[in-house]
């Protein structure tokens, strides 16, 4: 069950705070740490919702998100089409993919569900990969960033652009979070806690989890609309399954199961990512120990074992 | 597409290669799966030592046959020290934490492999007497890849033989039934599958060592190997030898053949067969646990 604790308004608030000082004291390349923390937090907090409380976890947010980045610039860059329109598009289509899978895998459970989910994922990659009018395995250029200046901002500008992405990470939250509160997502929980339960109760649960599935599925489109405009590029390289594990390291470096979890880890893989590269190519075997140990030290994440130990209540993050 | 009874009869050996590195591949994933639950997406990466491992004894001593027989005790080791550090630990843990650590243990042991071989493919000289190309049927075809084909037909008769035939092979077929059971009665399951793990572990390396030759050794065939194996171990159905055979086969053609008759979409087949397999029949086409 979620509850906006003071903990996580305390801990998205100062991560968010911090990252904004960080993109306006800094320079160019910190703006770029800032824009790929955001994309990644919210692409972790879409995962969270279905793996942390809905316990679907999924290996195809990656090319959920390539699907929305996809739909976005195909829609502006090659059919003409405004940013109004291309947004909607490529929220539909997300939201359609997503209802498709979470359909369809819905009986599915474990490690079965993680390889089903992998396979519409693959399937996902190697279409656009092939698909010739959306540039293939060149990629699609040409992505225009949102015109604001009818607000007075100008999102060309590195900063402006960082920040607008940090206030998409507050608005994703906020939505997820809001999600999670109303009874569609204590229904969630309850699906995830005991599903024979929520049927016994007369609820369809297959329905609810292809319709949260579906909803997780727009978040991550977000993300994939900021992908586009970030680089104005994209690439099947966004679909490819290694970014999927890539965001479920992040929820479980952060905290699965806790929503402000994979804000914390976001910015902790991406400053451990940029740290440890200064110092030496092989920042992945710095990641991967450190994902061993956060595993092995509990698997709460760095946000779950703080929440749990102030908290001193014993609430262990569910298996999934 | 025009082709001759020759060409289709090299693409229908090539499958066969394929199958069967799958095959030495997913046997060890799918029995310490189906005995154990475990899941060990690190297997990869152990086929990928295997490799390394291969190349470096044959370049040291010259001698395929003696990485042959090395690279399957290195990367058992390489195991032991896995079960005994890592695994061991996580026996209890579900199955998400054992995927997730696992999957760390990946982006580890790629990066020791490249800190000590580094980033370039490293080739291996093939043995003397396979170097050349053999005739079958009128076909001319590469003698080392009928070998790779042979090796794996061994180990499957091999281990057919000592899943049915043998004591052990009863206590480990008891022990996918139902490992309850089979303490119950006397077994010690977590001996039994230190063995087995082993048993996979050195068919990994095998595995390496024979492919490298033959594809030459890269630090992404540990992720590039993972996919098709954990495919054919959910096709063919958890812990079941006769599934593993049936799923590398259909993995191994599907690929193959989906490569030269649908360029574009060869990939895609795979998972859809995968997909549809889930949905419809999620334990398997042949599961051991019936």
């Amino acid at each position: 069950m979620f509850h906006q604790t003071r903990l996580k308004s305390f801990a998205v608030t100062a991560v968010i705070a911090g990252l904004s000082l960080y993109a306006i004291f800094g320079g160019f390349f910190p703006r770029e740490i800032v824009v790929e923390i955001a994309l990644l937090a919210i692409l972790a907090i879409s995962l969270d919702f279905v793996a942390g409380y809905g316990g679907m976890v999924s290996l195809c947010h990656g090319a959920i998100y390539g699907i929305g980045a996809y739909a976005y610039a195909g829609m502006t860059a090659i059919a003409g089409f405004d940013a109004v329109t291309g947004t909607i598009a490529a929220l539909l289509a997300t939201a359609l993919f997503g209802l498709f899978v979470g359909a369809v895998t819905a009986n599915i459970s474990g490690i079965f569900f993680i390889m089903a989910t992998l396979a519409f994922g693959q399937m996902a990659y190697v279409v656009i990969f092939e698909w010739k009018a959306l540039g293939g395995d060149d990629g699609l250029s040409g992505v225009s960033r949102y015109d604001l200046s009818a607000i007075g901002l100008d999102l060309d500008d590195s900063l402006q652009f960082a920040l607008f992405c940090l206030a998409l990470v507050l608005v994703v939250y906020a939505v997820a979070a809001f999600a999670l509160r109303s009874s569609f997502g204590r229904t969630l929980s309850g699906i995830h806690s005991n599903e024979n339960r929520m049927r016994a109760l007369g609820l369809s649960a297959w329905k609810h989890k292809a319709v949260a599935f579906s909803f997780s599925s727009v978040l991550a489109g977000v993300a994939g609309i900021l992908a586009a405009q970030h680089t104005m590029f994209v690439s099947p390289e966004l679909l490819v399954w290694t970014v999927s594990g890539e965001v479920l390291i992040v929820v479980i470096l952060g905290g699965l199961g806790t929503l402000a979890g994979p804000i914390v880890g976001a910015a902790l893989l991406v400053f451990l990512k940029h740290e440890v590269s200064a110092y030496t190519e092989h920042w992945h075997l710095i990641i991967g120990l450190f994902l061993i140990a956060a595993v092995m030290a509990g698997g709460r994440g760095v946000y779950g074992q703080a929440e749990h130990m102030l908290r001193g209540r014993i609430r262990r993050p569910a298996d999934a | 597409m025009v082709a001759s009874a020759d060409f289709w009869l090299t693409q229908f050996l090539n499958g066969l290669q394929l199958s069967m590195l799958l095959f030495l591949l997913s046997i060890g994933l799918t029995i310490i799966f189906g005995l154990m639950h475990f899941v060990n997406l690190a297997h990869g990466a152990l086929y990928m030592v295997g490799a390394y491992a291969g190349v470096s004894v044959a370049a040291s001593l010259g001698n395929y046959w003696a990485a042959l027989l090395a690279a399957p005790l290195a990367v058992m080791l390489v195991g032991i020290v896995l079960y005994a550090l890592v695994i061991r630990r996580m026996r209890r843990s579900g199955p998400m934490n054992q995927v997730l650590v696992t999957f760390g243990l990946i982006f580890v042991i790629v990066d020791l492999v490249r800190i000590v071989w580094g980033d370039i493919a490293l080739g291996m000289e093939q043995p003397a007497i396979l170097s050349g190309p053999a005739e079958m049927f009128g076909v001319v075809y590469p003698a080392y890849r009928l070998f790779i084909i042979g090796v794996g037909f061994v180990v499957m008769v091999a281990l057919s033989l000592v899943l049915s035939r043998t004591q052990i092979g009863a206590m480990v077929r008891a022990g996918v039934e139902n490992d309850a059971m089979a303490s119950c009665l006397g077994i010690n399951v977590e001996r039994l599958f230190f063995v087995v793990f082993c048993v996979g572990c050195a068919l990994a390396g095998l595995a390496g060592a024979i492919a490298a030759p033959a594809f030459s050794a890269t630090p992404s065939m540990a992720t590039d190997i993972l996919i098709p194996t954990l495919i054919v171990v959910v096709i063919g159905g958890l812990g079941s030898l006769r599934g593993a055979i049936a799923g590398s086969l259909i993995v191994g053609f599907i690929q193959t053949f989906g490569a030269v008759v649908l360029p574009g979409l060869a990939s895609v087949l795979v998972y859809v067969l995968l997909a549809t397999i889930l949905i419809f029949r999620p334990v398997g086409l042949l599961p051991a646990r019936s």
